[in-house]
């Protein structure tokens, strides 16, 4: 593992380098926000004007808010639908004519692992066009289902604003903070993808059951495990009704290989509840193939 | 324009759910000793650059950087307002008293010397200008030395306009009987909460001039410049008081009024009025301001001179106060002679 290991002088010299390559590409696509009582940020993600940023910053499906871009001129967004539950949101550009400068999003949350080097970009305190767009590079601290931790120091402002991997893909918004320097939290990409259509149909999610992605209902050990194997089923879960057993190990889902508890848990969650899956399992010496309907959280558990 | 949508979501905690690795530990995250280990060589030689400034009761005050071998140092004027009653500790067991050579308020610096010391590691700042870009990698030592940071430049080169000094008491509009104004609020960690006023005091008297409506206190202050000191009378209830009043950076206090400082260890006195500022993300405290700033090659870029919110910290390029400090060492080492007739 990287992180692991001490750093070199020229691990740095290749992070800055990247970084300031990949600066000027990144930098046109991060907009500030502004929302009426207070400045926000965001990030654009198609050339049609589509605009990630947090929950709070839009609050609701429908608001007309003032967009202003890396070189200051100004133009307006509509804010579409919303997650309440992980404070992500979708916005769209109002003027279609335009082919917007845009980012690429990361499909491969998984890969957003502690350790990992990543660039944090906003406008803290508002729109400054002496200052400019402010930069921070760090690393990722901590990655939970729907969000990570980095030690990229965030303050009022950044909400919305883009991280991204040393590939200039964005892999978290900025979302809240608490007043340890090392206590910055954004949302990942998982309840952005999870919920794409949704949004962009601006609905609003608010129920953790669908917030927090597909739930299966059985236990498989620590998420560093490079087998897959059912510890314990929960009744009435989908898992229990689709016939998975204590013992089974899971070697495939939807014919993708299964290598690992994290990458697994990380599958199941990335789809909607309701979504059918096929898992292929081995029990004792057999294979089989069983289908399971993906539940919601139980509610006991909902935050 | 109040900076608030971070804070306010902190109420709407969500549940963490299983996590995937173990997270990174303090020593594995980007100012922990595993990244340090890439700039080691430097941790050594910039130990010795810098050294901490002891006011009253042993209390650190700011951090001093060595630009002589003689004892020549360079610190940050408006944390430092009466240098030379305090002192500078050269080694754990050594202190030494300190003769201030030059204030210059303009660029927030004051040149001094600890008196009586040689052999120093002084910092070989130059006037020639030095280019730093967005995502150049920066260092510092912070605490005096006993730690080494690390971050990058994380926005433009520019001037910072002046706001003013402010005090942070809010005031009864309404005159008092037998004169003075009324307190009403103080701003959190203000420099009228430093001094010890409260809500309900009485100012009868400030800088000398006494007091009958509120507007005077604003034109008095409006006149002076943060880090400045301001003697303040004021009654409590039957209590007479006399305090002495640091004045801060009017945007300081604005920012701070509702006492939501996420900055980690607080900010600046004086934060803004500098002719051009650097901005790094290296994560310093307000006691490490007067610290050098260099690159990972160790030359130095400038100096630290303020911890101005959580994400900002500037620092003067040495170009700006290298060319105005140098003559005035040299003008020191070898003052002019009288001309014999």
């Amino acid at each position: 593992m990287a992180k692991e290991q001490t750093a070199t002088l020229d691990d740095l010299k290749q992070v800055q380098k990247t970084v300031q390559t990949l600066l000027p590409t990144l930098r046109p696509a991060v907009v500030a926000i502004q929302t009426g009582d207070g400045t926000a940020s965001g990030v654009i993600i198609n050339d049609e004007g589509l605009i990630l940023t947090a929950a709070h910053v839009a609050e609701k499906p429908g608001r007309e808010l003032v967009v202003v871009m890396d070189d200051g001129s100004r133009t307006r967004g509509l804010t579409l639908g919303l997650d309440k539950t992980t404070d992500a949101a979708l916005m769209q550009l109002k003027d279609r004519t335009k082919k917007w400068p845009h980012v690429k999003v990361s499909r491969e949350v998984i890969k957003a692992q502690p350790g990992l080097w990543c660039i944090a970009l906003g406008h803290p305190g508002g729109f400054d066009p002496k200052r400019g767009v402010v930069l921070r590079v760090g690393r990722v601290i901590k990655q939970t289902a729907n969000s990570l931790q980095t030690d990229c120091v965030l303050m009022g402002g950044d909400s919305g604003g883009p991280l991204f991997n040393l590939r200039g893909e964005v892999i978290g918004i900025h979302s809240q903070i608490w007043e340890d320097r090392d206590h910055n939290m954004h949302v990942s990409m998982a309840p952005f993808l999870r919920a794409w259509d949704d949004m962009k149909s601006s609905q609003v999610i608010r129920i953790w059951g669908t917030g927090s992605g597909g739930y299966l209902g059985i236990h498989i050990g620590s998420p560093d495990a490079a087998i897959v194997e059912v510890q314990q089923v929960q009744a009435k879960s989908a898992a229990h009704e689709s016939g998975l057993r204590v013992g089974d190990r899971i070697e495939s889902l939807d014919q993708e290989p299964v290598l690992s508890v994290a990458q697994f848990q990380n599958a199941v969650r990335l789809r909607p509840p309701g979504t059918a899956i096929t898992l292929k399992i081995r029990r004792q010496q057999e294979v089989r193939e069983i289908s399971v309907t993906l539940g919601k959280l139980p509610k006991e558990d909902e935050g | 324009m109040k900076p608030l949508h971070l804070i306010a979501l902190l109420l709407a905690c969500t549940p963490a759910l299983a996590e995937m690795h173990a997270p990174l530990t303090p020593e594995q995250r980007t100012n922990g000793i595993g990244t340090l280990a890439a700039v080691d060589s430097l941790t050594r030689q910039l130990k010795a650059t810098v050294a901490l400034i002891i006011g009253d009761k042993d209390r650190p005050i700011a951090t001093a950087t060595w630009v002589g071998e003689d004892g020549y140092f360079l610190t940050k004027a408006s944390d430092t307002p009466l240098l030379e009653k305090a002192k500078i500790r050269i080694s754990d067991k050594q202190t030494a008293a300190i003769r201030e050579i030059h204030r210059h308020v303009g660029l927030d610096l004051v040149l001094a010397q600890a008196v009586g010391v040689a052999g120093m590691k002084p910092i070989r700042f130059e006037s020639k200008p030095q280019t730093t870009a967005y995502g150049q990698w920066l260092t510092s030592p912070a605490k005096a030395g006993r730690e080494i940071k690390i971050g990058v430049v994380s926005a433009q080169r520019r001037h910072i306009p002046g706001d003013g000094a402010a005090i942070g008491v809010r005031m009864d509009q309404k005159p008092v009987q037998g004169g003075g104004v009324r307190v009403e609020g103080i701003a959190e960690d203000s420099p009228a909460a430093v001094a010890g006023l409260k809500k309900d005091d009485i100012l009868l008297e400030l800088a000398g001039e006494k007091l009958s409506q509120f507007q005077r206190v604003h034109e008095i202050i409006r006149q002076r410049q943060p880090g400045e000191l301001v003697e303040v009378k004021c009654r409590r209830g039957v209590i007479h008081l006399t305090l002495q009043v640091r004045l801060a950076s009017r945007s300081k206090i604005l920012q701070n009024w509702e006492g939501e400082d996420f900055a980690n260890g607080g900010i600046s006195i004086r934060t803004d009025n500098f002719p051009q500022v650097i901005q790094h993300d290296i994560p310093l405290s307000p006691l490490d301001m007067g610290s050098p700033l260099l690159d990972l090659a160790g030359t130095p870029i400038g100096i630290n001179i303020a911890r101005v919110d959580r994400v900002t910290t500037f620092a003067l390029p040495a170009e700006i106060f290298w060319k105005e400090i140098q003559p005035l060492i040299e003008a020191d080492r070898h003052p002019p002679k009288a001309l014999k007739p």
